[in-house]
């Protein structure tokens, strides 16, 4: 487990904010090579074969998207201070006094999201909207127009760590938790014969609409696709029915457009192996990548394997190693069953 | 200097639980002047200097900080927990903390912003609403590593940014107690006090009993104070600048200082070209209100840091204050002695 804590913490510190996950990407890269070809796609995806599809095989892709939530800088004042938008959905009522690094092309530059101080905001409870927030990063007007650029990415200042019980705290574990699952699949059928291809995925661009998985499947058209995310976990405030539980294994995704025998199949590898899993049942669309790879086109039969994850979206986002490593077995089981043809 | 604030910033002391900054104060101090602990947990120094001064001094700076205390701990392996002194409820969400004396991580979630309503995503949930998770799976196991009472830390980073600034935890006060230390290592002209107090965030209880221990004639809280010279707050508002210089109160919400001390400390600053400013509003209050009124009284004086963010994870304090509020301390001692 400890390889697992380790993979999943490293990819977490790493950066690769919406549109800019060329950080993140270099890492995954490197941990891919060892297992099988690796390329980059036009819009920044991170493609490893395993195994290159023959003839007339089915051909498996594992999806899972290398990009972060944070925000990208959009106007700089006469003070030096900063006023950014969202890339993706950020929750606007942590960032008040959250430390954060501005990533510029040349260096990276720490900052503080301005807080509203006690003696203006005694009883007031309103989140400002994005475009009301400043981020001082400590510079005179002159000096941030010349170190940084519009178009540069923010992140939330958070380093990985360890809680109780094998779980992890950090940024970005949404979703690079799946991205650990997946190089952990790799590791996992390192030396083994593959009853067919197979491609890890690693798409960008997923929080602000999934245009890197949409593109690379195209790219691949694979007959088959599993896509890897994360999901609610259970926590006090949230709503339990919409909420799976952490360290309970992964969360397999019943909907209208993912396939029922793959996601039978992801069922039964899990029962045969002794890997526990939860349902997650969604009515419509699930808001994954899952929606834009099953319509690739001429259709790939798609399922979903989500880790649960409490504090989705924020800088300290909560996973089980242990639901990373069974979602991996359940991969590595599904593809050693033999059964995807 | 930036290393010690550094170092005594990263030390958990949140109010009625100073140890291990006074432990720390201590090893820096020791050997250079007398030092004792009082009932309340004070660190009280008295040092000699060439001359027996005319009037008692006393310099103060609080070494708690604000935090959270553990109330309970639920079956589901979360915790609940009180304020130390003033946080405000957006400052907590999301943030990282450590716990008790082991420093147990625990983070404060809040639940997806996927399933919060338009209007849950634009109001702040209520305090005593956030919890806390450190990863436990049920109450007993929560209570291994948490006892009730134990109090909890924001664990932020340190960090030299911008122009010469520094961001991180405790800033208020533990630049304020730096700076004291600094004077203590220093050669003084007069003999001084020094209290590092307990319990200011949570009303100054420290400051009361070390004021009256001491007895100063004059008294001088050494303190942070808020800087809003942030965009969107109104000129009248900015109550003083980063990069201003120390700031001197003539009045707070807690004490209507001495005017004439008041008059000196802007005079001297002028006199030797040290950049200074007045507290532009009454807003805030800190421990010269205790040191004020304890046993028949003394005159205070407040000298601050420009802090933007207080009581946050993150104050900010820029270096060039920091120098020139030493140079003031030290340029003032003599004449408040001698007043």
């Amino acid at each position: 487990m400890t390889t697992t804590m380790e993979l999943i913490k490293a990819l977490s510190n790493a950066v690769g904010v919406a549109g800019r996950e060329n950080k993140a990407a270099q890492l995954a890269a490197r941990l891919l090579e060892p297992y099988g070809k690796v390329e980059t796609t036009v819009l920044g995806s991170v493609i490893c074969t395993l195994q290159a599809p023959k003839q007339g095989q089915a051909h498996l892709l594992l999806d899972a998207h290398l990009d972060e939530i944070g925000m990208i800088v959009s106007y700089i004042d006469e003070k030096g201070f900063l006023t950014v938008s969202n890339c993706g959905g950020v929750d606007r009522r942590l960032l008040s006094a959250a430390q954060v690094v501005v990533h510029t092309k040349e260096e990276d530059l720490y900052g503080v999201v301005c807080s509203i101080p006690p003696h203006l905001s005694s009883d007031s409870d309103k989140v400002a909207k994005i475009e009301d927030l400043h981020i001082d990063v400590g510079l005179s007007g002159i000096q941030a127009k010349q170190r940084i650029a519009l178009g540069d990415r923010v992140t939330i200042l958070s380093t990985a760590r360890e809680l109780i019980g094998e779980k992890i705290c950090g940024k970005a574990l949404d979703n690079r938790a799946s991205c650990a699952a997946l190089i952990r699949t790799a590791q996992l059928l390192e030396g083994k014969e593959l009853p067919c291809g197979v491609s890890i995925l690693l798409s960008t661009m997923e929080e602000v609409g999934g245009q890197g998985a949409k593109t690379a499947a195209y790219q691949l058209m694979p007959t088959h696709a599993v896509v890897v995310d994360v999901s609610f976990a259970h926590t006090p405030d949230a709503p339990r029915h919409k909420c799976g539980d952490l360290n309970k294994g992964p969360m397999i995704g019943i909907a209208p457009l993912l396939n029922k025998q793959l996601t039978e199949l992801l069922q039964a590898v899990c029962q045969r192996e002794g890997i526990p899993f939860q349902s997650e049942v969604m009515g419509g669309e699930t808001g994954t990548n899952a929606d834009a790879i099953a319509v690739t086109g001429a259709g790939v039969k798609t399922a979903m394997a989500s880790i649960p994850q409490r504090y989705m979206h924020t800088p300290i986002e909560v996973v089980s190693a242990q639901d990373v490593e069974d979602t991996a077995r359940l991969l590595a089981g599904v593809i050693l069953s033999g059964e995807i043809a | 200097m930036i290393n010690l604030i550094e170092r005594l910033s990263a030390l958990p002391g949140v109010s009625g639980d100073e140890d291990a900054v006074r432990s720390a104060i201590i090893h820096e101090i020791d050997g250079i002047a007398p030092w004792r602990v009082d009932a309340l947990g004070n660190l009280i120094v008295e040092k000699k200097g060439k001359k027996t001064p005319k009037n008692k001094l006393l310099f103060s700076a609080h070494m708690d900080e604000v935090g959270l205390i553990i109330t309970a701990a639920e079956s589901s392996g979360m915790l609940r927990f009180a304020t130390v002194g003033g946080i405000h409820t957006a400052a907590l969400i999301g943030k990282p903390v450590r716990i008790g004396t082991d420093g147990i991580t625990g983070v404060i979630g809040t639940k997806a912003v996927h399933l919060q309503s338009g209007e849950e995503r634009d109001k702040l949930p209520k305090l005593e609403d956030l919890y806390l998770d450190i990863g436990a799976d049920s109450k007993e196991e929560a209570l291994e590593k948490v006892r009730l009472g134990d109090r909890a830390v924001f664990d932020s980073s340190f960090l030299c940014f911008g122009e010469d600034c520094i961001m991180g935890k405790a800033l208020d006060d533990r630049a304020g107690c730096t700076l004291l230390i600094e004077m203590i290592r220093s050669e003084l002209e007069y003999d001084c006090a020094f209290s590092f107090t307990v319990q200011e965030e949570t009303g100054t209880a420290g400051a009361k009993t070390a004021a009256y221990q001491l007895q100063p004639e004059i008294a001088i809280a050494v303190e942070t104070t808020t800087a809003s010279d942030i965009p969107d707050v109104g000129e009248h508002k900015t109550v003083c600048q980063v990069g201003g210089g120390p700031v001197v109160s003539f009045m707070d919400k807690g004490t209507i200082y001495d005017q004439e001390l008041y008059r000196l400390a802007m005079e001297t600053a002028r006199e030797h070209g040290i950049l200074a400013q007045p507290k532009a509003g009454v807003y805030g209050g800190n421990e010269a209100r205790s040191l004020q009124t304890a046993a028949a009284g003394a005159r205070v004086l407040a000298i601050s840091l420009p802090c933007r963010y207080l009581h946050s994870p993150a104050c900010m304090l820029k270096q060039s204050d920091i120098n020139g509020t030493r140079e003031l301390l030290m340029a003032l001692l003599p004449r408040l002695a001698q007043l």
